[in-house]
């Protein structure tokens, strides 16, 4: 497993395409997409929207869920904006999203083999090495 | 030489970047805030303190950077800061995308100086989707941020006053 995260519009999606190789057709959108495709696809981006979707939905548990991931598809790559650097949201749902999203990114952090932070555009690697 | 300086709010990217450029002579401060209203004067005047006595001559251009006349002979250019130009250029000057115009106006003023440094900031970790105008600007200077970390040699993030490099390294 391979995570990818930062900012919104830093890059991320440019990264995997060109420097781990994956086309645009391989990258499942968080936003939309079926929650089972996740178990065969190549990458997931807006990862952090699909967090928010599990909240929403209330029927899956996040960490359950990327367990899940990992034991299927463990080859995968997530890609997921970094939501925690302002204010703490007034909105109790946005709050609870804040949160989730936190933790799930260190969860898969922790599977990640590799995990690349991008900023301007520019990799860091901040766990493990680009295979 | 190119060095972009970016970070969060109050990080200490001005602090390096003064330091960056203290052993330059004929150094240009660019400063790019509009002095309307109190809180910028307040800001205005703690970057002035902050740069007294440190050698720079004050430009201020708030727009247009493109047009500004460098003379020959400048040995460091202090850009202050990209997310405030580009505020400037698409609220008051009606500029809607000016990502590729002040990019287009870094790359004159690389030409004129021995050392550019562009202080920006980081806008677009805290997860919130802001109304279309709003979202539109942090897009515009997003894509500046990375288009001018291309044609820089150095790229520091500052977090809590510790310059982190991103790439290349400060000689």
């Amino acid at each position: 497993m391979i995570l990818i995260i930062g900012g919104a519009y830093e890059g991320k999606t440019e990264y995997a395409e060109k420097t781990l190789g994956i086309s645009e057709s391989e990258i499942l959108d968080g936003r939309k997409c079926d929650l089972r495709e996740v178990h065969f696809a190549k990458a997931v981006n807006n990862f952090h929207v699909l967090i928010k979707r599990l909240l929403e939905d209330n029927k899956i548990n996040t960490n359950e869920f990327i367990d899940e991931i990992y034991s299927v598809n463990p080859d995968i790559t997530i890609i997921s904006d970094e939501i925690g650097c302002g204010i703490i949201p007034l909105e109790k749902s946005e709050r609870l999203w804040r949160e989730e999203t936190g933790r799930a990114c260190c969860k898969a952090a922790e599977l990640s083999d590799v995990v690349v932070r991008i900023n301007c555009g520019i990799p860091s690697v901040i766990k493990g090495e680009l295979p | 030489m190119v060095i972009l300086i970016t970070g969060g709010s109050k990080s200490g990217k001005s602090k390096i970047a003064e330091n960056l450029l203290s052993a330059m002579e004929n150094k240009i401060y660019l400063a790019t805030m509009e002095p309307y209203g109190e809180e910028a004067q307040t800001a205005i005047s703690r970057h002035r303190k902050q740069r007294m006595g440190k050698g720079f001559e004050t430009v201020e251009k708030s727009r247009d950077i493109q047009e500004l006349d460098i003379p020959g002979g400048t040995g460091g250019i202090l850009l202050e800061c990209l997310s405030t130009l580009c505020a400037n250029e698409m609220f008051s000057g009606n500029e809607p995308y000016p990502a590729d115009k002040i990019l287009d106006g870094i790359k004159l003023l690389k030409e004129k100086t021995g050392l550019l440094v562009v202080v920006t900031s980081s806008v677009s970790c805290d997860g919130i989707e802001y109304p279309a105008e709003t979202e539109n600007y942090i897009r515009a200077l997003c894509e500046l941020n990375i288009k001018v970390a291309e044609l820089s040699d150095v790229v520091i993030e500052a977090v809590c006053g510790i310059p982190v490099t991103l790439k290349g390294a400060v000689v």
